[in-house]
C-alpha cells in the first residue's frame, strides 16, 4: 500500500519547522547563506530524494505534518496513475516513481485537498479524512463508484 | 494584571478571538492588550496570541509573559507546542480536543501534574457543527467565559453581538451557538 | 458628503487601524500606495473607507513604493491633502522621492510602521527604516502605542500643513508591537477630529490655473545650497509649531505630548533614552526599580526630526548616567541616538556618562528584566565614577558578549 519507507519521518530525522538549534552571532553562517546538502552535492540530481543528504536547513528535513486538520488518503486500487495529483500538489507531497503514484509524503502535506479535487477517477483515488483516522479504517469506508444521473 | 496565551495556527482565528475578548473586556472599563506572535506567518503555521487585562493602562510591550490562562485552540498543538512554557502554579489550561480529559492528560506528560487545572472542550467539532467551518476561536471564548468566571454568559453574548455587528445575522447566530455550547460543554 | 463613522468613546484598536481612522477623519484626498507588511492595513482600510463612502478620497494603486511616493508628490503639488503608509524595503524604495517631497515642501503624511531592513529578510519591527529617513528633511514623530499612532497622525497634518512649516511628516510606530497590538484607544468623533485638523490650505497648487507653477526645477550650485538652508531652517523652526499644536491637542483630549517625553526624571540619577514601545516597557522597569530605591527615569524623543537638541539637554541635565538604546544596526558607528544625545549632553555642564546599547533588531523581544539590567549597569557606572563596560554593547544577543570602545582615562 503506502510506501512507508519513503514517507517515514524517522528516515530523515524530520523535525518541526522552527526547531533549529539557536546559535550565537559567532556561529551563524556569514551572509545568511544556507547550504542545501551536507558535503559534496555533485551529481545529486541523479539521486532519489530519499538517498540525498539534505542539510538541516533544507525544508525537506522539516515537517509540517501538524499543520493539517484533515489528511488525504490514497487508494491504490482505484488509481490510474494519471499523475494529476503529482502535477497539482502545491507542496510536492505526492510521491511518484517511474510514473507510478506511490503515496503521500505526510511530513510535508499540509492537507489542502487540491490533490483530491483534481483526481479524475470514480470513485476518487484520493479522499480527505480527519487527521486521526487510521489508514485502514479510511480505506474500508471508501465509497462506491457513483452512477451517472438519468437524463 | 491577567495574562492569557492562545496557542493556535494561523487562520484559526486566535487573533480575532483575542481581539474580540479585548473588545468585550474594554466595555467593562478595563484596559486590554491583544497581540500575536506569528511563526512563519503562513496559514497553518503554529502561532501564539496574547491578551493582557488590567485596571490601569498597560504600557508593558514585552512579548514575554507568565500566563494565567493558556487557551489551546488547535488539537495537535497540545502535543507539539510547549504549552506549559513559563506557566505559574495556578495557570489554567483550556484545550480543544476530541479526547476526554483523562485520555488527553495521559498522552501529555507535562499536564499530569497540572491535571486539576486542565479543562477540555472540542472547539473543532463545535465550530463545525455550529458555524460549519473549523474556526475554533468563538467556542474557546465560551469555554474561557465559563472557566474564568470573568463575565456572565449573557453579558458576554450581548457584547459579542455588538463586536460582530458587521456580519450577517446567520453568522452572528452561529457564533452565539458556538459560544454557548462550549460554555456548557467545557469540562 | 462622506458618511460618518460610528465611533465609541473607548475602542480597542491596533496601531494600524488607529492610523487609518486618523487618515479618514482628516479627510485625506489622495492615498497612493503600494502596501507592504506590517503597514498594509493602514492603506487597505483607507481603500475600504473610500469604497464604502466613509471618505471622499481617491485610492491610487501604483506599481511600487517609488511610484507610491511619486504619486503622493504629484497629488500634493496639485493641491490635495495626501497620505500613504509603508515599511522597511518599501520605505527604502521610497527614499529617493522622500527627498523630492521635502525639497518641494509638500506636507505629505507618511505613516511608517517600523520594520527591519533585509538582508536577512524579516517582517518584524526595528528602527532601521526610521533611521534611514533621518536626513531626508521630513519631520519624524514617534508613537509609542496605538492611541499615540492615532493622535500623532492627526497632529501630523496640522504640523506639516502649517504655513510656517510646509514640510512632509512621518509618523512612526513599531511594527507588530504597536501596529498589530490592539489596545484601548480613545478617539475623537469625526467632527471633532476634522475640526482640529481643519481644511487644507493650498500653497502654490499646480491646479490653481490663475497662477501656473513649475515644480521640480534644477538649480546647480548657484541655488541649491540656499534652498537647502531655507528648508533646514523651516525644519528647525517647526519645533515651536509642534509645541503649539501638541498643546492644542492636549486641551482637546487631555493627552499632553511633548517633543521630548520625560518620565520620572525629576530626581533621576540614571536614565534610559529610547524610542517606540521600548519607552513604555522601560517605564515599567523604572517604576519597579524605584520601589527598590533606584532613581531611574526614562527620556524619549517623541520628535526624532527635528532632533530636540535643546529639550534633550534639559531633560537630562541632572542625571549621572544615560544609556541610549538604538534599535537599528549602526553599520560601523555608534547608534544614532547615542551620537545625537551625546552631542547634546557634551554642551552641558554635567556631562553625564553615556553608553550605547544596540537591541531588539529584527523584532527581538525587549523585556522589562533587560531594561532593569541596563538601568543597574548605569548605576554601577555612577558608583564607580566612570563607565565600567564597553561604550557600545549589544543587548539580548545570543553568543559571546559583543562590545566596542572603552573610556580613555589616561
Ligand atoms: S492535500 Fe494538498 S499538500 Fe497534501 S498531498 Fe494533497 S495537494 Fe499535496
Ligand atoms: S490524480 Fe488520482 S488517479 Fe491520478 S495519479 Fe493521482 S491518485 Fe492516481
Amino acid at each position: 500500500m503506502q510506501e512507508r519507507d519513503l514517507c517515514a519521518a524517522e528516515n530523515r530525522g524530520a523535525r518541526e519547522l522552527g526547531a533549529e538549534k539557536l546559535v550565537g552571532w559567532d556561529e551563524v553562517q556569514q551572509g545568511v547563506v544556507l547550504n542545501s546538502f551536507e558535503g559534496d552535492a555533485t551529481g545529486i540530481v541523479l539521486k532519489k530524494a530519499e538517498e540525498r543528504l539534505y542539510s538541516d536547513f533544507n525544508s525537506y528535513t522539516a515537517t509540517v505534518a501538524s499543520w493539517r486538520v484533515q489528511k488525504p488518503v490514497f487508494n491504490i486500487d482505484v488509481c490510474i496513475d494519471c499523475q494529476n495529483c503529482w502535477v497539482w500538489c502545491p507542496d510536492s507531497s505526492i510521491i511518484s516513481r517511474d510514473k507510478q503514484m506511490l503515496g503521500i509524503d505526510y511530513d510535508h502535506c499540509k492537507g489542502c485537498e487540491v490533490c483530491v479535487q483534481v483526481c479524475p477517477t470514480n470513485p476518487k483515488s484520493l479522499l480527505m479524512f480527519a487527521e486521526h483516522t487510521e489508514l485502514d479504517a479510511a480505506l474500508s469506508q471508501w465509497p462506491e463508484k457513483t452512477k451517472k444521473e438519468e437524463k | 494584571m491577567i495574562e492569557i496565551r492562545w496557542h493556535s495556527r494561523a487562520g484559526q482565528g486566535a487573533v480575532t478571538g483575542a481581539k474580540g475578548l479585548g473588545d468585550v473586556v474594554s466595555t467593562t472599563g478595563k484596559e486590554v492588550q491583544a497581540f500575536a506572535l506569528y511563526g512563519s506567518a503562513k496559514r497553518g503555521a503554529a502561532m501564539r496570541a496574547y491578551n493582557r487585562i488590567d485596571d490601569k493602562q498597560i504600557i508593558n510591550h514585552e512579548k514575554f509573559m507568565l500566563p494565567d490562562y493558556v487557551l489551546v485552540i488547535d488539537p495537535a498543538l497540545a502535543f507539539t507546542d510547549n504549552i506549559t512554557e513559563n506557566d505559574k502554579e495556578a495557570t489554567k489550561y483550556i484545550i480543544t480536543t476530541h479526547l476526554d480529559k483523562e485520555s488527553l492528560i495521559k498522552e501529555i506528560p507535562a499536564l499530569q501534574e497540572r491535571a486539576d487545572r486542565v479543562f477540555v472542550v472540542d472547539c473543532m467539532q463545535i465550530s463545525l457543527d455550529t458555524i460549519g467551518r473549523a474556526v475554533p476561536n468563538a467556542p474557546m471564548l465560551g469555554a474561557f467565559v465559563k472557566i474564568s468566571g470573568m463575565f456572565e454568559l449573557d453579558y458576554f453574548l450581548e457584547s459579542m453581538k455588538r463586536v460582530l455587528s458587521k456580519f450577517p445575522q446567520k453568522i452572528i447566530d452561529a457564533n452565539m451557538d458556538a459560544i454557548t455550547r462550549a460554555y456548557n460543554e467545557v469540562k | 458628503m462622506a458618511q460618518k463613522y460610528d465611533i465609541k468613546e473607548t475602542e480597542v484598536w491596533d496601531g494600524n487601524y488607529a492610523a487609518s481612522q486618523a487618515l479618514r477623519q482628516a479627510r485625506v484626498d489622495v492615498v497612493a500606495a503600494y502596501p507592504i507588511t506590517p503597514s498594509t492595513p493602514i492603506v487597505e482600510n483607507y481603500g475600504n473607507y473610500v469604497a464604502n463612502g466613509y471618505v471622499d478620497g481617491e485610492f491610487v494603486m501604483v506599481e511600487s513604493e517609488h511610484a507610491a511616493m511619486s504619486g503622493c508628490v504629484g497629488a500634493a503639488a496639485s493641491g490635495g491633502r495626501v497620505a500613504t503608509a509603508t515599511s522597511s524595503q518599501g520605505f527604502a524604495l521610497m527614499a529617493e522621492v522622500l527627498y523630492q517631497a521635502s525639497g518641494m515642501r509638500l506636507p505629505i503624511v507618511l505613516t511608517v510602521v517600523n520594520r527591519a531592513l533585509a538582508s536577512p529578510l524579516n517582517v518584524r519591527g526595528d528602527h532601521s527604516d526610521m533611521y534611514l529617513g533621518r536626513d531626508s528633511g521630513w519631520i519624524q514623530i514617534d508613537a509609542f502605542n496605538a492611541e499615540e499612532a492615532y493622535d500623532m497622525t492627526l497632529c501630523a497634518f496640522r504640523i506639516g500643513e502649517h504655513l510656517n512649516v510646509r514640510l512632509p511628516v512621518m509618523v512612526h510606530q513599531d511594527g507588530f508591537i504597536t501596529s498589530h497590538t490592539a489596545q484601548n484607544v480613545h478617539p475623537l468623533s469625526d467632527d471633532d477630529a476634522y475640526q482640529f485638523v481643519g481644511d487644507y490650505k493650498g500653497v502654490d497648487d499646480m491646479l490653481d490655473f490663475s497662477r501656473p507653477v513649475t515644480y521640480g526645477a534644477q538649480t546647480e550650485e548657484d541655488w541649491h545650497y540656499e534652498h537647502k538652508a531655507k528648508q533646514h531652517k523651516a525644519l528647525m523652526d517647526s519645533r515651536a509649531v509642534i509645541d503649539e499644536i501638541f498643546e492644542e491637542y492636549g486641551k482637546l483630549t487631555g493627552r499632553n505630548y511633548k517633543r521630548v517625553e520625560s518620565y520620572m526624571m525629576e530626581d533621576a540619577e540614571v536614565a534610559i533614552v529610547a524610542l517606540g514601545t521600548t519607552v513604555e516597557t522601560c517605564r515599567v522597569a523604572a517604576e519597579e526599580l524605584r520601589a527598590e530605591g533606584i532613581k531611574a527615569g526614562v527620556v524619549a524623543p517623541r520628535c526624532f526630526r527635528p532632533f530636540p537638541f535643546d529639550n534633550i539637554r534639559e531633560a537630562l541635565k541632572n542625571v549621572k548616567a544615560v544609556a541610549c538604546l538604538d534599535r537599528s544596526s549602526p553599520g560601523g558607528a555608534m547608534g544614532a541616538l547615542f551620537n545625537e544625545v551625546s552631542a547634546a549632553l557634551y554642551t552641558t555642564e554635567a556631562r553625564p556618562l553615556v553608553t550605547n546599547f544596540i537591541y531588539g533588531l529584527g523584532g527581538r523581544d525587549f523585556s522589562i528584566k533587560e531594561a532593569k539590567r541596563i538601568f543597574m549597569e548605569q548605576k554601577a557606572h555612577v558608583d564607580a565614577g566612570h563607565i565600567t563596560t564597553p561604550i557600545q554593547q549589544f543587548s539580548g544577543l545570543r553568543g559571546p558578549k559583543l562590545g566596542f570602545f572603552e573610556t580613555k582615562r589616561s
